[in-house]
């Protein structure tokens, strides 16, 4: 078993394996004194990082930077943070798990919505919209494929305008086999029609990838159904509603992958 | 094959900053960088902590600000941890688009903004080493890294290039061993158990020595909570 209090060191240099950091926040949960030492060691471990020399990054991340910042959602603040670090629980009072990580002074905001966050940040990192708190499961599920073609080793993505309006960036991985399409600003459909993904090959050989209708805020990420091969062009159609066999319409937008 | 256009996008309108807002921004950065880097003890115009209290109201424009103040930092220990130039600007950027989210989750009263920025970029420069490690030991023995520094290489480049005398001076104190350990897990983004394989002593004694460790360059330093 091992002792917390022997690893307080270890967390502030976020050198503890993943369950550890776990096991390692449950105990300063019960352990105020823990808590302070953390907050200490963590002050200090910045000292360290002042340390390092500054690097000047190059012009261009800012500037992607700032874009994505454009469309990206902040979080809403926590609510249950009332008590400072290092307040003691409330008698009765059970904590939940977003609070009492919350108490530990850094890693309350960083832990408790890394899963989430990691998605949303690698989605947002493309300078796409995805909603705040992705609510739906259906959402969270598209979420983590996306976050997983973009985890890839060979991801790659491309963005581009969609003719009518809005950009759609199309990630997509071969190691996988899998493709997925982040839409922005698309506009919505008459009824009686819907939007139809395609992967067509290098003989113009069409196959269906599955369909979608916009969100009302013209957002959209979906994961293409089907399977991906080398050289394969994505793109979207306007068919009839349900989808037809082979494209019928005019592509709204078209990615190259090879 | 079907064709459609496919066109780069052009550069939104909130990145053509007003010049003479970018000028004043410069000016405001000029006089108020000292600050943060503690080196004037003068009283900054606006401090990060202001900029980041405007940046969880949606304020980008304080965000682009506190980039230009922050951004060497987090990129320069990146860049220390991860090598990896291209790789660096990706987590770099994925550092910045969290601060962004988290801003309104910031809480002032417990510590400084940049404390909270070098955290989470420790934090997740560290998380990169570990997920690339992970697809990596798929294939091959578990182990230690073999793309990353060696110890000789971290502890040499940490001895030249930690800037401030007050920290060399403070890692001057601990004994060998502690220094050793501070720095592969800091410096080089090694967990305890590759510190442990790396130093040939138990994980239990690795964290020892990162602790006391620890507290010793917390009291060289004067760090209180």
């Amino acid at each position: 078993m091992n002792d917390p209090q022997n690893e307080s060191g270890a967390y502030a240099l976020n050198a503890l394996g993943e369950a550890e950091r776990r096991d390692f926040e449950a105990a300063m949960r019960e352990s105020e004194q823990l808590r302070d030492e953390v907050t200490e060691l963590t002050d200090t471990a910045v000292e360290l990082g002042m340390s390092v020399p500054a690097v000047e990054p190059p012009a261009s991340l800012r500037a992607s930077i700032l874009d994505a910042v454009a469309s990206t959602p902040q979080l809403p603040p926590v609510a249950d943070t009332g008590a400072p670090a290092g307040a003691d629980t409330p008698a009765g009072a059970e904590p939940g798990p977003a609070e009492l990580k919350a108490r530990s002074r850094w890693s309350g905001s960083l832990v408790r919505i890394a899963s989430v966050a990691a998605a949303v940040v690698l989605i947002a990192a493309l300078g796409l919209t995805v909603r705040a708190g992705l609510q739906a499961q259906s959402d969270l599920t598209t979420a983590s494929q996306i976050n997983q073609i973009q985890a890839a080793s060979d991801s790659a993505h491309q963005t581009v305008d969609i003719s009518g309006g809005g950009t759609a960036t199309v990630v997509w991985s071969l190691e996988l086999q899998r493709a997925a399409v982040l839409i922005d600003g698309i506009k919505g459909l008459p009824a009686g029609s819907t939007y139809e993904l395609w992967y067509m090959d290098d003989a113009g050989s069409a196959t269906p990838a599955g369909t979608f209708e916009p969100a009302e805020d013209g957002r959209r990420s979906i994961v293409l159904s089907g399977v991906m091969n080398a050289g394969d062009t994505i793109g979207v159609t306007v068919e009839p509603a349900g989808g037809s066999p082979a494209p019928t319409g005019e592509p709204i937008f078209v990615v190259e992958t090879a | 094959m079907i064709r459609g256009p496919a066109t780069q996008r052009p550069a939104p309108d909130h990145l053509n900053f007003d010049p003479a807002l970018t000028r004043w921004y410069d000016m405001l950065s000029t006089v108020t960088r000292n600050r943060d880097e503690e080196v004037d003890g003068s009283t900054p115009l606006v401090t990060s902590e202001d900029l980041l209290a405007r940046v969880a109201q949606g304020d980008r424009e304080a965000f682009a600000e506190l980039y230009d103040r922050t951004a060497s930092r987090v990129f320069g220990l990146v860049k220390r941890l991860l090598r990896d130039h291209a790789q660096s600007e990706e987590v770099t950027q994925e550092i910045f688009l969290e601060i962004w989210q988290n801003a309104p989750r910031y809480e002032p009263s417990k510590g400084g903004a940049i404390s909270w920025m070098l955290t989470m970029t420790h934090r997740r420069a560290v998380d990169r080493i570990r997920s690339a490690q992970a697809s990596h030991d798929r294939d091959t023995r578990i182990g230690i890294r073999d793309y990353s520094p060696g110890f000789d290489t971290v502890a040499e480049d940490v001895e030249v290039l930690i800037e401030s005398e007050r920290v060399k001076i403070a890692m001057g104190r601990l004994t060998e061993l502690q220094r050793q350990a501070v720095t592969l897990a800091y410096f080089g983004g090694y967990s305890h158990s590759e510190v442990s394989a790396m130093l040939k002593v138990p994980i239990g004694t690795v964290k020892t020595r990162l602790r006391d460790g620890m507290i010793r360059l917390r009291d060289e330093l004067g760090v209180t909570s």
